[in-house]
């Protein structure tokens, strides 16, 4: 293993053990201190920085390497299926990985102040040094089966910070319903996996994506896609975006303003050669993504509070990132991304201090700030203008649809099955009770804690 | 003083871990002995016996023997875990006698002796003050899985000159009804559907760390390891029939979970779901799909006995009372049983970082080999076990935080460290699975030396011609 290698290595595997060793010595029984695990966050987020930053003099000198790859053989391998083990920094992945070392290290400093006596402090960290280490994984992998298991990481831990507030009921059954989509949308991913590895003999992409032909990879790609679209919140699954706003500002910051959002479009990306051999299944992701950006754009309008505004905002711009991926526009996608993911991560870090400096403003002039400007919605037809505001307001239905069309079909199934379950039995306090174990009324996106 | 070299032979080893929990069960029956100390004394000594054993095996042929370890750990697990109010001599002793029937059953080659320590581990879970259930349908469920698998062991006996289960081989002995008994008893057993709902009933209405086990012994699984493949060879267009049930299973129990309230039905329910995937692997008749399914029991045993543990100190901690249907904010009081709770959850339902990951891959890989259809069933069931466990999770731990209890401690010492070896073993096992994937890789080499050449490549589905036409030539 050369020095390059070793710091690819070192840059994945670090937040990775930081959060063990945390989470080891909680578990002794040793509760480290804020300065502690701030003084460990940000010696490994930095460290993890100047790695990426080293990969990069590497990759992008004038004779150095196209990629680092770091081959560990298999995880596990029975008969002929291997789950393999290799890292890869090429030029798709540095951007991803300097964008995941630099902003967790940023969030990192910034919660150390911002969460400051809260009594998850430690919770927080533990989980941040996780979702680093899962998406510097994923960002790093040199397979989709890799990437798969990073992926489920960042899942895992937002949903974790999402319910981070956890003695309100809202953050915890918003979680719930995050979690609930994220893991019906990855199994798009597992079985398009299991399609690379029976059609193609592998799903690794250190020496390029496996190709497929014709129906076979219209089947893989749109199996990616649904992975992608519940990832980045693409239309129809847009409506988990504003419930995932009831963590904590800096996560919010991390997770829906820039890594994981974007996470799908970097799966997408990945694919793209494989994408870019379907002119349907690439008409469906430009078609996704054109969806997506006019459903944001409108629903951000109605947006009452900061964050679920910035989050809309996002999603518009992740629209168009999905649309360029579609028409092949790999590189301006990825340099969207970057300045989408730095730009929204700061005005959500700045949300908060922001509402207080509006308080001020109007305080010191005495009055509101007068509006500026016409908006363009007022050139339409003033029926249709209320049409779409009502349409906007109640996030494109997309929420009352899910919970119509299959919460309540699930829970209705349940309940008729344990019907079934109960014949023959007296017992009155056995009767199948059909609450519903994922809210399905109210509104998500209050808080901007 | 050297130890003399019979004590190193596989029947010593064998004897001695079996006999000795029956010997402390009957002791404990007899004398009024501290009961845990006694109960942990005789698991110890199966797992001692049982680790001989293991390093002992031929590597070829070692699964058995790694099931009879892992059963002798959950054993003593379970014991220590086990709150000092269900500490009772009845209850470990019922635990013992489980322990030692369920180590008769892994490791004997006869067919009468599986009968018998088939019906043995029952005997506790039969009787009302001993370790039953209040309700009919466990008793129903136990019994009737008995009726059958007597009846098959019957048959085959009658029809043929031996018991011994190697002599047997092949040959497809008492035909087509053996077949159908062998199934119809790892229906019962295992609670596959429509046989499911007496392990709600058992869980929800019974002890719940005695039933765990009695759970985890997977007789279910052990009889189509042990007996159904390697007997019934020429079963390929019959035998996805147990698949398909088991697929059915995942998927009827998973919806059934999503809307379920009370915990311990709950996670039995989810527990349920995950090891009927176990028989889905089994059938799948691939490498990648029965190495999925060794290892995924290694999973669902480890984890669904953790989680009624968790289960069990918090109903004797907070009250018996839990309920799904609201928040109870638990983790401000017991956050290490809340994170030993959401780890084994993870392990359950198969999300990286933990054993279950490499066994839900391997699995979904198997299953979608051999049924690409029916096969797509099993991710989507998983998914839906994992929001129901997630559910249970944040229903119980998270929340406003509670008062008015009276006990509110964490996990005490014995039951931390017990529980932080289940947890050591999922998540360790998931860093490193080669480790545990090579060893099961190997030992179910058994199972898959029984497959003839010819249904390793069969296509799946077979119509209603090609199953009848298999059940005649079985029956011949």
């Amino acid at each position: 293993m050369n020095v390059a290698q070793a710091i690819l290595v070192s840059v994945v595997l670090a937040p990775g053990v930081a959060f063990a060793v945390l989470a080891a010595s909680w578990m002794i029984g040793w509760s480290p201190s804020e300065r502690v695990v701030s003084s460990v966050t940000g010696l490994t987020f930095f460290g993890c920085s100047l790695g990426v930053a080293a990969l990069a003099w590497t990759i992008l000198a004038p004779h150095g390497p196209a990629s680092v790859v770091v081959t560990f053989g298999s995880w596990f391998a029975v008969g002929a299926y291997h789950f393999p083990l290799v890292l890869i920094a090429d030029r798709l992945s540095l951007p991803f990985l300097a964008l995941a070392a630099v902003l967790s290290g940023l969030i990192g400093q910034f919660s150390a102040t911002y969460l400051h006596r809260e009594p998850g402090f430690l919770r927080f960290f533990l989980l941040l040094h996780l979702f680093a280490f899962g998406s510097l994984l994923a960002f790093a992998c040199g397979s989709f089966d890799l990437l798969a298991a990073g992926w489920e990481i960042v899942g895992i831990t937002s949903v974790l910070l999402i319910a981070f507030f956890q003695r309100r009921p809202a953050p915890v059954e918003n979680g719930l319903r995050v979690f609930g989509i994220y893991r019906a949308c990855d199994i798009g991913l597992f079985v398009a996996i299991f399609a690379m590895h029976h059609w193609a003999g592998t799903a690794s992409f250190d020496h390029g994506v496996p190709m497929l032909g014709g129906r076979r990879a219209v089947i893989v790609c749109l199996l990616l896609l649904l992975a992608a679209a519940g990832k980045a919140a693409q239309v129809p699954f847009s409506g988990w975006l504003p419930r995932a706003m009831e963590g904590p500002t800096p996560s919010s910051a991390i997770f829906y303003g820039a890594i994981s959002i974007h996470a799908g479009a970097y799966l997408l990306l990945r694919a793209q050669p494989l994408l870019a051999t379907s002119h349907f299944a690439s008409g469906l992701v430009v078609l996704t993504g054109a969806a997506t950006a006019i459903h944001g754009t409108l629903v951000g309008r109605a947006s009452a509070d900061a964050k679920t505004s910035l989050a809309y905002a996002t999603l518009t711009q992740v629209g168009i990132v999905f649309i360029e991926i579609g028409l092949g526009w790999k590189w301006l996608a990825v340099v969207h991304i970057m300045g989408n993911a730095t730009v929204r991560t700061m005005q959500y870090l700045r949300a908060p201090s922001m509402l207080h400096d509006y308080h001020q403003m109007h305080s010191a002039i005495g009055s509101e700030i007068a509006p500026t400007g016409t908006q363009m919605e007022e050139l339409l037809p003033e029926g249709l203008q209320l049409w779409l505001y009502r349409w906007a307001f109640d996030r494109g239905h997309l929420d009352t649809i899910l919970d119509r069309g299959v919460i309540t079909a699930l829970l209705r199934a349940s309940a008729y099955l344990a019907k079934g379950d109960h014949i023959g039995t007296a017992s009155r306090t056995m009767r199948p009770r059909n609450v519903a174990p994922i809210s399905l009324h109210g509104r998500a996106g209050q808080g901007c804690d | 003083m050297p130890v003399p070299a019979w004590m190193f032979r596989a029947p010593f080893l064998t004897g001695a871990s079996i006999a000795v929990p029956w010997f402390a069960a009957a002791i404990l029956a007899v004398h009024r002995r501290p009961a845990r100390i006694v109960g942990c004394l005789a698991a110890l000594a199966s797992v001692v016996a049982s680790t001989t054993l293991l390093w002992e095996a031929p590597k070829s042929a070692s699964l058995y023997e790694a099931l009879m370890l892992l059963f002798s750990c959950l054993t003593l697990g379970a014991i220590l875990v086990l709150p000092r109010r269900d500490c009772t001599n009845r209850t470990i002793g019922g635990i013992l006698l489980l322990l030692g029937s369920t180590l008769l059953a892994y490791s004997t080659e006869n067919l009468l002796v599986l009968l018998a320590a088939w019906i043995l581990s029952e005997v506790p879970f039969v009787f009302a003050g001993w370790l039953g259930a209040r309700t009919w349908r466990p008793l129903f469920g136990l019994l009737l899985s008995s009726l059958a698998f007597a009846l098959a062991i019957g048959l085959i006996s009658t029809r043929s000159e031996t018991v011994s289960i190697v002599s047997l081989s092949g040959q497809s002995p008492g035909g087509i009804v053996a077949f159908g008994l062998l199934v119809v008893a790892v229906i019962f057993r295992k609670g596959i559907c429509p046989a499911q709902a007496w392990v709600a009933d058992a869980a929800g209405t019974g002890p719940a760390i005695p039933t765990a086990l009695l759970l985890n012994g997977h007789f279910g699984a052990l009889v189509v390891a042990k007996l159904i493949v390697p007997l019934f060879p020429r079963t390929d267009q019959l035998f996805p029939i147990l698949s398909y049930l088991a697929i059915f299973t995942a998927v009827y129990v998973a919806i059934r979970a999503l809307g379920e309230n009370a915990p311990r039905r709950l996670l039995a329910l989810v527990a349920l779901s995950q090891s009927a995937c176990i028989l889905s692997g089994l059938e799948s008749r691939t490498a990648e799909g029965t190495a999925g399914a060794i290892v995924h029991w290694f999973v669902v045993s480890v984890s669904t006995v953790g989680l009624f543990g968790i289960l069990r100190l918090l109903e004797v901690r907070f009250g018996e009372n839990l309920t799904a249907s609201k928040h109870l904010g638990l983790a401000e009081h017991a956050p290490r049983l809340a994170v030993f709770f959401v780890i084994l959850s993870l392990a359950l339902v198969g999300l990286p970082g933990t054993l279950g990951f490499c066994s839900q891959d391997l699995l979904i890989h198997g299953a979608l080999t051999s049924h690409p259809l029916t096969g797509l069933l099993l991710p989507i069931a998983t998914a839906m076990n994992a929001v129901s466990m997630f559910r249970l999770f944040t229903r119980l731990f998270l929340g406003k935080r509670r008062t008015g209890f009276t006990i509110m401690a964490d996990a005490l010492p014995r039951e931390r460290w017990a529980l932080a070896t289940g947890v050591l073993f999922v998540v360790l096992g998931g860093l490193f699975p080669m480790a545990i994937v090579r060893q099961r890789a190997i030992g179910t080499s058994t199972v898959e030396h029984a497959i003839p050449a010819s249904v390793t490549t069969r296509s799946g589905t077979g119509g209603a011609a090609t199953v009848a036409a298999t059940a005649m030539r079985i029956s011949r």
